[in-house]
């Protein structure tokens, strides 16, 4: 039970038990305020009815040709309200988006090697690796995760524009681009 | 030399401010300037150059030769852009573009960022103006929405009077009406479009254009569009049909945004609204069986849905639950233990999810038969686990359970056995998360906060230290457990305060990462009165420092935020444009903002010799931020408050010395050094004018109507006394009774606004070469000595008792506190006894020359001065002794081990007894260390002033 609803820059004043997580970054109000400006309907919360936050999505469309899509920069949900699909609905909304409004022929996010469960979610929604990006997340330094812990996966979803599936392979994971070659 | 020649000797100029070197920019313009002295490019380049340097005078001079050349350069523009931005002259920058715009009037890029610079200072009415007119120029649609959203801005503008509002939504209507192309062509148009419909109350016009395909097509993929379409169909009295379509989004659609079910909760009960039933004293009854009806249809379609979803999604189960509590409410609930039921079925179907309790809080609230009814079915939950789901659903029966309780169940006997009772369940749950990485939380950590909770209660109850003491000892060790719990650190950062262990505070806050815009909604649990526990005084500046960190955010909010707002105009993100002005208005006029400048300043003047600079810049400040609408940014609800809802939540029962600073407390203190810094200052309101560079604040519409500055400064409220700590009065009658006693003489002597302007003239010009513009350095004539005024001095009064006896009094206030176990008390009145002699040095500062005093014939006055301050010397002598005694004695085994036994609860419930040693010692250490630094702190200030 959530209010899907777009995200405002006075969010920024309520996201604490969001971003106070170390797993979600917080970013200067530029950041916030340069994806407001330019992909708003790409932005939305998920909210408790007492008006507390859950999570939210910060995406953008980029690409030239066919490669014209719906990203996800950022995403996430607070501890507590962590496996209840919350995720997935914020997904939806950023899916729909990309292809009723910007036309574009895949949604992509990129995620870190090893973080299994996050993988097999988007895995569940339709999404496969494309791509691994070499040193990424690279300012974290090779952790206990070794090499998994610093690269990340390109992942995508084809959307009803590339009806061939031209955007995603099945081999994906064994395509290493170096993270200068990715925007 | 040929122009490409000079751009190639430019570019280096530029790299050099694009790599922050300004000192070599500033060497590369000079040379530069000798083959061309009048190249405005370069002037300008230098002129930025020199206000990144902080040479804010020569910057000045050279900005206003190249503005008076009127540049039309692209180049030059932007690089004036940049310096006007640096100086904080929006104003001059809107004057600049629209003299080159005038010189140009077809160059469209100039109209733009004229258009822009007048949105950058706000001033709406113009860029309103200036898009018409780019429109009937360059026939452009979207210079017509700029005009549009421009009227709309005005009219939300604090500086518009509320009887313009109507106008110019008129206005904003009238010219959206009249674009050549329909609105719904852009979703952000189209929304635009139907805000101004829905505020001007046309709501069938609204309604037209949202029923037509498009609009539909439009509101079923944007959902800031569907937002404004629910509330106009609402609004038209169109609940019903918006029942019906929120129906269908979540049967065919599988919508389950909560908003869907929410409208069609609204549609069944919407035949008992009053709206319905006008002139009727009850309901009537057809009303009520309609109603009745469509209650058992949603009913069905509820409990249909939740089945359907099982547990993959709880909208529908906790629909259910609304739509009871709201048929109880309406009196139509046929089922009085319905309620409970459903209830409980949400706990069997939800309870192993974190988020069950905050879910059913909303519902929680029941009394009598049902009450006992579910706390019965709570206590029913099975004290033992085996699984993390099992240890959840016990967590989420305590928190319901603690949720309930009333004050008689709130006994110290009570609390205890449940503190022994969480605690022990927190030691086995742990068990279950001994797999888990150290990035994860513990399963337990709930029960952790639950028992802190408890304990602060219990300190509540009681005053007792050691409950505080358990909590600390126990969330540290929760804190070993599971690294990434904020929440224990949030209430940690809360009771080291209370215990006056400020560093240990202030090193979990720093483990927080807060940053950025978060240093504006939670920097207060670290400088909320901070000026207590402040070093600045042995030069220690760590947590003057931590206020000024904190700050950097307002700094970037006005140099981004309009950046972005002409962003959004360029992208047609009309939607965007007010929330991002709101958001920069709520920043810059943050409360949390202003109370940190506040601490800052009590702190800086403990540290930094008292001077008239000081005395003048922050007299300036100070009046700047004294008008501002204060919005209070700060979370307060971040907190894991599990106090039963009869009680205050922690956050309350948390705060330092029991008090909230708020809109009062800062306003008194603002009034206080204010008023002082008047006194002590020679700038009066003519001077600051033509001193002063940049743009004033913006003023509401309502400005003019205020009473003058000084009479306000005088007033006070009992709601605004309200918020200051007993102490905190004391030193607040303490000021104003001095203020009153010296204003005569400081108005009396203080020199005439001439030679104030024309000793500044001369003092820039030693500075930067070149006199003050417009100031007459004649009257400085002769007036090297002070000038011997026409009327007689006044007469010098004795002073009066509140402050004679101010020093004394909070002596013996120390006295009293200082046998509290907390040092707390004891640092509160020793810091203001501090800041009281501080203060009075503010204001005694102008007698101090010898000269000064003898020709205004006030030697009785400084006579008296004498008495007070070896008086104030000798009581904070006193004080500082006194704490450095107390240091002695809360650093030493003793007082470690007192603390280590405190902590019984925690170590016997099996917290290993050298874990409480260890906290005990960062305890009393962090004690010892302040009131020790406080103490050496005042000593010194007494050194410094004793003369």
């Amino acid at each position: 039970m959530s209010v899907l609803r777009p995200f405002k820059a006075t969010d920024m004043f309520k996201f604490n038990n969001i971003n106070l997580d170390i797993w979600t970054e917080t970013y200067g109000i530029g950041f916030y305020l340069s994806y407001l400006s330019r992909w708003p309907d790409l932005c939305c919360v998920q909210e408790a009815p007492s008006g507390r936050m859950m999570g939210y999505v910060v995406g953008k469309a980029e690409g030239a040709s066919t490669e014209w899509h719906g990203h996800v920069t950022a995403i996430t949900v607070a501890p507590e309200y962590r496996r209840l699909g919350l995720a997935r609905k914020m997904m939806g909304l950023l899916e729909m988006v990309s292809e009723e409004i910007y036309k574009g022929f895949f949604v992509d996010l990129y995620v870190r090697c090893t973080n299994d469960l996050a993988i097999d979610m988007y895995e569940g929604m339709g999404y496969s690796v494309y791509r691994r990006v070499r040193e990424y997340y690279g300012s974290m330094g090779v952790g206990r995760g070794g090499r998994d812990e610093e690269d990340a996966f390109d992942m995508r979803k084809p959307l009803a524009r590339d009806p061939h599936r031209r955007s995603v392979r099945a081999n994906g994971r064994d395509m290493i681009v170096s993270a200068h070659d990715v925007s | 030399m040929s122009a490409a020649a000079l751009d190639r000797q430019i570019r280096p100029i530029y790299d050099a401010l694009d790599t922050n070197s300004n000192k070599s920019a500033i060497v590369a313009c000079n040379k530069l300037l000798k083959k061309h002295p009048k190249n405005e490019l370069i002037k300008a380049l230098k002129a930025l150059a020199l206000v990144r340097s902080q040479k804010v005078e020569e910057s000045l001079l050279l900005c206003d030769e190249v503005l008076d050349l009127k540049p039309t350069n692209d180049a030059v523009l932007s690089a004036m852009m940049h310096v006007l931005r640096g100086l904080g002259r929006h104003k001059d920058m809107v004057t600049m573009f629209e003299d080159a715009y005038k010189q140009q009037p077809a160059n469209e890029e100039l109209g733009a960022q004229t258009f822009f610079a007048h949105v950058r200072a706000g001033h709406w009415k113009s860029a309103q103006q200036i898009a018409t007119k780019m429109h009937k120029q360059f026939q452009e649609d979207r210079y017509l929405y700029w005009s549009v959203i421009s009227a709309v801005l005005q009219a939300n503008d604090t500086a518009t009077p509320p009887s313009m509002r109507m106008i110019l939504y008129k206005l904003a209507h009238r010219l959206i009406t009249s674009s050549p192309t329909p609105s719904y062509q852009n979703t952000d148009r189209f929304h635009l479009h139907l805000s101004i419909l829905r505020e001007l109350e046309l709501y069938d016009d609204a309604h037209k254009l949202l029923d037509s395909d498009i609009g539909k097509a439009i509101c079923s993929t944007s959902l800031s569009c569907n937002e404004i379409r629910r509330d106009v169909w609402r609004l038209r009295g169109m609940i019903q049909d918006e029942g019906r379509l929120a129906e269908a989004r979540i049967v065919d659609l599988k919508d389950r945004n909560w908003l869907e079910f929410l409208s069609i909760l609204d549609a069944t009960f919407s035949y008992l609204t009053p709206s319905n039933n006008i002139g009727l004293s009850s309901t009537s009854e057809t009303s009520r069986s309609e109603c009745i009806g469509h209650l058992a249809k949603t009913e069905a379609l509820f409990t249909r849905i939740a089945q359907e979803d099982g547990t993959k999604d709880r909208s529908a189960a906790l629909a259910l639950l609304e739509l009871e509590k709201r048929a109880q409410t309406h009196g139509i609930s046929n089922d009085s233990g319905r309620l409970v039921a459903l209830m409980q079925q949400y706990f069997d179907q939800v309870g192993d999810k974190a988020c069950f309790f905050e879910d059913l809080k909303p519902y929680l609230a029941l009394q009598g038969e049902e009450l006992a009814k579910w706390t019965t079915f709570l206590e029913s939950v099975s004290t033992s686990f085996t699984t993390a789901s099992e240890l959840r659903r016990l967590i989420n029966a305590h928190k319901s359970l603690r949720h309930n309780l009333t004050q008689s169940d709130l006994t110290v006997e009570a609390e205890t056995a449940r503190v022994t009772l969480y605690l022990q369940q927190y030691l086995e749950g742990l068990k279950l998360g001994t797999h888990l990485p150290s990035t994860e939380l513990q399963y337990a950590d709930d029960l952790a906060l639950l028992t802190a909770n408890v304990l602060v209660n219990l300190w509540r109850l009681t005053s007792d230290e050691q409950y505080v003491l358990n909590a600390v000892t126990l969330l540290e060790f929760a804190l070993t457990k599971s690294k990434q719990s904020f929440q224990s650190r949030l209430i940690l950062i809360r009771l080291y305060r209370l215990l006056g262990a400020p560093s240990l505070a202030l090193e979990h806050y720093r483990l927080m990462g807060i940053k950025q815009v978060q240093h504006d909604t939670l920097s207060h649990l670290i400088l909320s009165r901070a000026s207590t526990f402040s070093l600045a005084s042995t030069g220690d500046i760590t947590l003057a420092t931590e206020c000024l960190e904190s700050t950097q955010i307002y700094l970037s909010n006005s140099q981004e935020t309009a950046d972005y707002v002409v962003r959004a105009f360029t992208g047609e993100k009309y939607s965007q444009i007010p929330e991002f002005i709101t958001f920069e208005d709520r920043l810059d006029s943050s409360l949390q903002r202003d109370i940190v400048k506040m601490e800052h300043l009590r702190m800086r003047l403990s540290h930094e010799p008292i001077t008239s600079d000081i005395i003048d810049m922050e007299l300036i400040e100070l009046k700047f931020i004294f008008d501002r609408a204060h919005h209070d940014n700060r979370d307060f609800v971040i907190f894991a408050n599990y106090q039963p809802r009869t009680s205050d939540d922690i956050n309350s029962q948390t705060f330092l010395f029991g008090q909230n600073e708020s809109r009062g407390w800062l306003w008194t203190f603002l009034k206080l050094y204010i008023r002082a810094f008047q006194q002590g200052s020679d700038l009066d309101d003519t001077v600051e004018e033509k001193l002063l560079i940049g743009d004033r604040p913006k003023q509401t519409f309502d400005a003019d109507k205020r009473p003058p500055l000084k009479e306000r400064l005088v007033q006070t409220s009992e709601e605004e006394l309200a918020e200051l700590t007993q102490d905190e009065l004391l030193f607040v009658n303490f000021a104003s009774a001095l203020a009153e006693w010296l204003e005569p003489y400081h108005d009396y002597t203080r020199p005439p606004p001439a030679v104030v302007l024309a000793e500044a003239a001369k003092q820039t010009e030693l500075k930067t070469g070149h006199p003050l513009k417009g100031v007459d350095l004649q009257a400085l004539n002769g007036a090297s000595s002070p000038v011997k005024k026409d009327e007689e001095p006044p007469s010098v009064t004795e002073p009066p008792e509140l402050v004679t006896k101010f020093f004394d009094s909070l002596k013996a206030r120390f006295l009293e506190v200082q046998k509290n176990v907390s040092p707390i008390e004891a640092l509160h009145v020793a810091t203001l006894a501090q800041e009281a002699l501080l203060l009075f040095t503010v204001e005694s500062l102008r007698f101090k020359s010898a000269s000064i005093v003898k020709v205004n014939k006030l030697g009785a006055l400084v006579a008296s001065f004498k008495c007070i301050r070896s008086n104030a010397v000798a009581a904070l002598r006193h004080i500082s002794a006194e704490l450095l005694k107390q240091g002695e004695l809360v650093g030493s085994q003793e007082s470690r081990k007192a603390l280590v036994d405190a902590c019984a609860t925690v170590t016997k419930a099996g917290i290993d007894p050298d874990f409480a040693v260890d906290v005990a010692k960062k305890v009393t250490d962090s004690r010892k260390r302040v009131l020790e630094g406080v103490g050496k702190g005042l000593s010194r200030v007494c050194l410094t002033y004793a003369h």
